[in-house]
């Protein structure tokens, strides 16, 4: 029996002692994504953060949803300093109030952003993107080739059952039906046209995630459809045969921003993060590693690397349709179900 | 006599201290935020909202029905195979061969080997350039999108836990049985039906249950077979926690195909228990 008893004490005192030193450290919890945009974020702004000010990040990785679900549950006690969110969640996190407003004094690099990456409501700045992507057409360039001009090429004859547009699902799912509304002059608030439509598409799939979407177009699966410019041109990087377009009626996107967590342990530093993501070193840095259209004004990239960006080769800010995610929040629920009901059943 | 028991209490704190953080209490939450509103009020309007939509029976339907075909399937293939891998392999190496092919693709993520079946399923895939070589088809069959798709994805993944069960229950049967009845005249395929399989029903209905039950909740294979074109319930659960936001609503379908489920797999069990040999 004592044997038994020095056994737990044992444990337990080697288990407290492995927990100890990790909190008895200073480090910044910063929650952003998994894979690859988890590494870059890393590589351009965490490690030079860690450099500048010799205190090490943790991070946090989860989606942008996830990380939203462990902020209102730490609300009175939080452990993660700086998040990571997508637009659309980012706005559910400022209504949720487990933001701290985002200052000039305490970041100074917000002069450098572009306007629309600083997002403000009445309680100030609530959040500020680091980059844009977008969801545009994405063809196989060995059975497409020249680049399809309109979205509405979607429903050529030729591409029927091989064709892809995201799902409800995904993140960009209901977003982008907001954006065949807007380029299909449907009038205001009423979606049965963009239904209608959807209905007549013949598609190979409607897909839930990022991954689903690359492997259709690698299995040749789907010929042509939507598709992320970071996996785009992530595929294309592999070799495959895939293009990928910013039509004449323009891509839907959207953007990762960084948000100051409310009563973040760690304020200061914090605040040093952000500024740190705002620099046109970091910036340029996400453009090269994921095709992140900068947010920072004056960042220059290579000209292989401008080719893969959102807005496409020639573009700007200018020409993304960013959405108001309030009323797309507004109407999110209606949307899914009506997909549901009309369109994902046979 | 109170020493034990401290051992009993001290051992049995750590499993049931796991079995509260990670099991009851998550479920707690999702059962609480299933019957309260955004004010924290109680409401039965989630429930009301699934229970008096048509469209969800009709998904039911669906979900339920491609989990029964699963498991009818999953047992065509899997005793067979239990009874190959028990009864007539006569070399042990060959027999641990075997059994190592079907529990190593357990190791692989689901989602891994989903993305292997829209590979192989898809209209220029394997599958079908096959069977278009064997001049079977002329065009591509069409998989992905159809409930044939994600039935051979759930079988091919819950087969094993299938020939596992039952290849255990076929392996703790005493052949004197078998032998017993055979000298009362009695032929083999009459053996087989009255002495065997009633023994080996209790190991069936475990493994039958435990793939109704995979089945009836699986999210990933439905979800990248359906190609988003069939809806099963687990999809409309994801929806709402993930892109919806609505976690009251998304409680609310979570418990209703939990409550379902049991129902079900009570019945079925006690149909087993029922044909038990006394």
């Amino acid at each position: 029996m004592a044997r038994i008893h020095g056994l737990v004490t044992a444990s337990a005192l080697a288990l407290g002692a492995a927990i100890a030193p990790a909190s008895a450290q200073e480090a910044l919890h910063v929650a952003w994504y998994g894979g690859n945009w988890g590494d870059a974020f890393k590589a351009c702004v965490a490690d030079p953060f860690t450099k500048a000010t010799g205190v090490t990040v943790v991070p946090e990785v989860g989606t942008s949803t996830v990380t939203l679900a462990k902020l209102q549950q730490q609300k009175d006690a939080p452990t993660i300093d700086v998040a990571w969110m997508d637009g659309g969640v980012s706005e559910l996190a400022d209504a949720a109030g487990v933001l701290e407003p985002i200052t000039q004094a305490g970041v100074p690099n917000l002069a450098n952003t572009v306007p629309q990456a600083v997002y403000k409501d009445d309680g100030g700045i609530y959040a500020v993107g680091t980059g844009y992507y977008s969801l545009g057409l994405t063809y196989n360039t060995q059975e497409i080739k020249e680049p399809p001009a309109s979205w509405n090429d979607l429903w050529k004859p030729e591409y029927a059952d091989a064709v892809t547009i995201p799902s409800p699902a995904n993140s960009s799912g209901v977003p982008f039906l907001f954006f065949l509304h807007k380029i299909w002059n449907a009038p205001a608030g009423d979606f049965a046209p963009v239904f209608a439509k959807i209905k007549e598409l013949k598609p190979a799939l409607f897909f839930d995630s990022s991954g689903a979407a690359s492997n259709a177009y690698q299995s040749g699966e789907a010929v042509i459809g939507a598709h992320f410019n970071v996996g785009a041109f992530d595929l294309i990087a592999k070799g495959l045969p895939i293009g990928f377009t910013v039509p004449k009626e323009g891509v839907w996107a959207t953007d990762a921003r960084l948000h100051l967590v409310k009563n973040a342990p760690r304020k200061e530093l914090a605040q040093k993060f952000i500024d740190t993501a705002l620099t046109p070193e970091a910036s340029g840095c996400l453009a090269e590693k994921l095709f992140l259209g900068p947010s920072v004004k004056g960042v220059t990239v290579s000209a292989e690397t401008a080719r893969k960006l959102p807005w496409g080769e020639k573009g700007s800010v200018e020409n993304l349709y960013l959405l108001n995610w309030a009323e797309v929040n507004a109407k999110r629920a209606e949307l899914v179900d009506t997909w549901n009901r009309e369109i994902a059943r046979k | 006599m109170t020493a034990p028991r401290t051992t009993l209490a001290l051992l049995l704190f750590a499993p049931l201290a796991f079995f509260a953080a990670f099991f009851v209490a998550p479920m707690v939450v999702v059962a609480l935020s299933s019957i309260t509103a955004d004010d924290g009020a109680l409401t039965a309007a989630h429930y009301a909202r699934i229970l008096l939509d048509q469209y969800h029976w009709d998904v039911l339907w669906v979900t339920f029905r491609i989990a029964l075909l699963t498991t009818l399937i999953c047992m065509l293939v899997g005793f067979p195979l239990a009874w190959y891998l028990v009864r007539i392999v006569r070399w042990r190496a060959w027999r641990r061969a075997c059994v190592i092919l079907i529990i190593v693709p357990l190791f692989t993520s689901n989602i891994v080997r989903s993305f292997g079946w829209m590979v192989l399923l898809g209209r220029t895939g394997l599958v079908n350039q096959g069977l278009m070589g064997l001049g079977l088809t002329e065009r591509p069959i069409r998989f992905l999108g159809t409930e044939t798709g994600i039935l051979i994805g759930l079988v091919y993944i819950l087969v094993p836990f299938v020939v596992l069960t039952v290849g255990n229950a076929l392996a703790k049967i005493d052949t004197a049985y078998e032998e017993a009845s055979a000298d009362l005249g009695v032929g083999p395929a009459r053996t087989f039906w009255f002495v065997t399989l009633p023994l080996t029903l209790p190991g069936a209905v475990s493994g039958a249950i435990m793939v109704f039950a995979l089945a009836v909740s699986a999210y990933v294979t439905p979800a990248l077979l359906s190609g988003g074109q069939i809806t099963v319930f687990s999809m409309l659960i994801f929806q709402q926690y993930s892109s919806v936001f609505d976690f009251h609503y998304g409680a609310a379908l979570s418990i209703t195909l939990l409550v379902l489920t049991l129902v079900l797999v009570t019945v079925a069990g006690r149909i087993g228990e029922g044909r038990k040999p006394a």
